[in-house]
């Protein structure tokens, strides 16, 4: 049986308690929200945080609001609920369908979205979506708050720009025009408990119906040290009619976009070819989605 | 230091003193005598501590006790309506979905979970639902086919 070191437990029910207690304890203390990354990670040794202090009891920070022009996400909602929203489920179905797919039942009944976005794996399921969509993270310390867009957030494997005395408290996410549309493809091995070998979140929105692409995101995740966007498959996009060929043209710029290593997941060469196919087809999913006018 | 919680395990009210390190498993094992939640891998990956916590199945191994403190929680020992075996139970038996049984519990927690929300699950829910419980003899078949089965008798 794996134990679990020793530590001090504290639940505040206040944010700004929470606040206080990791500016008090310094580098010693570490949020656990789910505690499914935490805990796996202290039970293998690799870290022994001498306080823990959960975020399971602020009640505010499980809450989805919707605002005028954007909805935010409490950190520490669930990742199933996630796909339960009909809110989420119908106007930012990528970030659903993301949801869907992480970990197993099990687990995504006690993961929540704020660890998802800080543990920062280069395979995390919700951080490429959450970037096609434009996603921010509000960040609060005892003395200051502040707000990051997730492009600017992560830094490298499990490194973000969140300093140890900061919370994450929200995930925002702009409302998008009409006809967008988005689609999410993760490529395992098997269809739970999977980290992705390749995955590819892609949004695209038309001016019209049967019009040109106004806005595109492609966000390739598992193939550089964090998910990044395909700038150059981006820009040949905009302003262009879509098309097989179109999206043919930008699936193939996509695959010099990453910088994929060899694993014991999948080499480099086999990681840049799904990149192209799973750039085309999450494309032409986005793009049907789009032209129905829907919003993503 | 330890903590008093309260955890209402199967309808019945608890409250003890626990270590903040002790997880929910270690407590249910150990603290309540409650041997029939399994501990495999302890980190997330095989589903044989499953139980049902405020209604839904997680991963005890992944949950500290004191997170736990307050909550509602079904074990598998729970399951069943004292002497008779729950559907999913019986289902279990009779369609030979259990060969060592070190996964059944965790199974029996995630199949119940899905039949309380879904009654008539297709067989894609049912093999989703499952997702997270690895089971190393039956090769899922049956599991599945029991699963199904005591879905259709629950109908009736
Ligand atoms: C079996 C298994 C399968 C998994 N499969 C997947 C998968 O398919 N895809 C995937 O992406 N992930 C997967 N994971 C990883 C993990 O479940 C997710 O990353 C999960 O979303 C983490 O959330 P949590 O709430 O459990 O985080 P915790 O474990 O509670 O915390 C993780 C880290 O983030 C910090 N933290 C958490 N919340 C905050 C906050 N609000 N502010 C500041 N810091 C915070 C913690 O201090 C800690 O360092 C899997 C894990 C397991 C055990
Ligand atoms: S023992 Fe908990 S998931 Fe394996
Ligand atoms: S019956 Fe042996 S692991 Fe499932």
């Amino acid at each position: 049986m794996l134990l679990l070191p020793k530590f001090d437990y504290y639940e505040p029910k206040e944010l700004t308690e929470a606040c206080r207690l990791l500016s008090e304890t310094g580098s010693k203390a570490k949020i656990i929200a789910g505690g499914t990354d935490i805990l796996v990670n202290m039970k293998k040794g690799l870290i022994s945080p001498k306080v823990l202090v959960s975020l399971g009891r602020i009640s505010r920070l499980s809450e989805v609001e919707r605002m005028n022009k954007s909805i935010t996400i409490g950190s520490h909602l669930i990742i199933a609920k996630l796909a339960e929203f009909d809110l989420i489920r119908k106007r930012f179905s990528i970030l659903a369908s993301a949801a869907k797919v992480l970990g197993s039942p099990l687990v995504r009944n006690r993961a929540t979205i704020g660890g998802n976005i800080v543990t920062a794996r280069p395979a995390a399921d919700l951080p490429p979506v959450l970037m096609a969509l434009g996603a921010k993270v509000k960040l609060k310390s005892r003395r200051s708050e502040r707000e990051v867009a997730l492009d600017d957030f992560f830094i490298g494997p499990g490194a973000t720009v969140i300093k140890p005395d900061e919370i994450l408290t929200r995930v925002i996410i702009p409302e998008t025009p009409s006809y967008t549309g988005g689609h999410y493809i993760k490529l395992g091995h098997r269809k739970a408990l999977e980290i992705a070998i390749v995955a590819v979140a892609s949004k695209i929105t038309l001016n019209k119906p049967d019009g040109v692409i106004k806005d595109a995101k492609i966000v390739l995740s598992a193939v550089a040290p964090k998910a990044v966007h395909a700038k150059s498959a981006e820009e040949v996009l905009i302003g262009e009619k879509p098309s097989a060929k179109l999206f043919e043209e930008a699936a193939s710029l996509a695959m010099n976009d990453c910088k994929p290593i060899t694993d014991i997941r999948g080499g480099v060469d086999y990681r840049q070819a799904m990149v192209e196919i799973l750039t085309r087809r999450t494309l032409s999913f986005a793009w049907k989605e789009a032209k129905k006018g829907k919003k993503q | 230091m330890k903590q008093i919680i309260i955890l209402t395990v199967n309808n019945k009210v608890y409250e003890i003193a626990v270590a903040p390190n002790r997880t929910l498993t270690q407590v249910l094992r150990e603290d309540l005598n409650l041997t029939g939640t399994k501990e495999g891998c302890g980190i997330g990956d095989c589903g044989a501590c499953a139980v049902i916590m405020d209604g839904r199945p997680v991963n005890s191994c992944l949950v500290l006790a004191v997170q736990a403190n307050g909550s509602d929680i079904t074990t598998i020992e729970g399951i069943a309506e004292r002497e008779k075996l729950h559907p999913v139970q019986q289902a279990f038996v009779e369609h030979g979905a259990i060969q060592c049984g070190f996964c059944t519990s965790g199974m029996i927690i995630s199949a119940k979970s899905l039949l309380d929300k879904k009654p008539k699950p297709s067989e894609l829910e049912i093999r989703e639902a499952i997702s997270g419980n690895l089971c190393r003899c039956t090769g899922y078949q049956k599991i599945v086919e029991a699963i199904m089965d005591a879905s259709q008798k629950m109908k009736k």
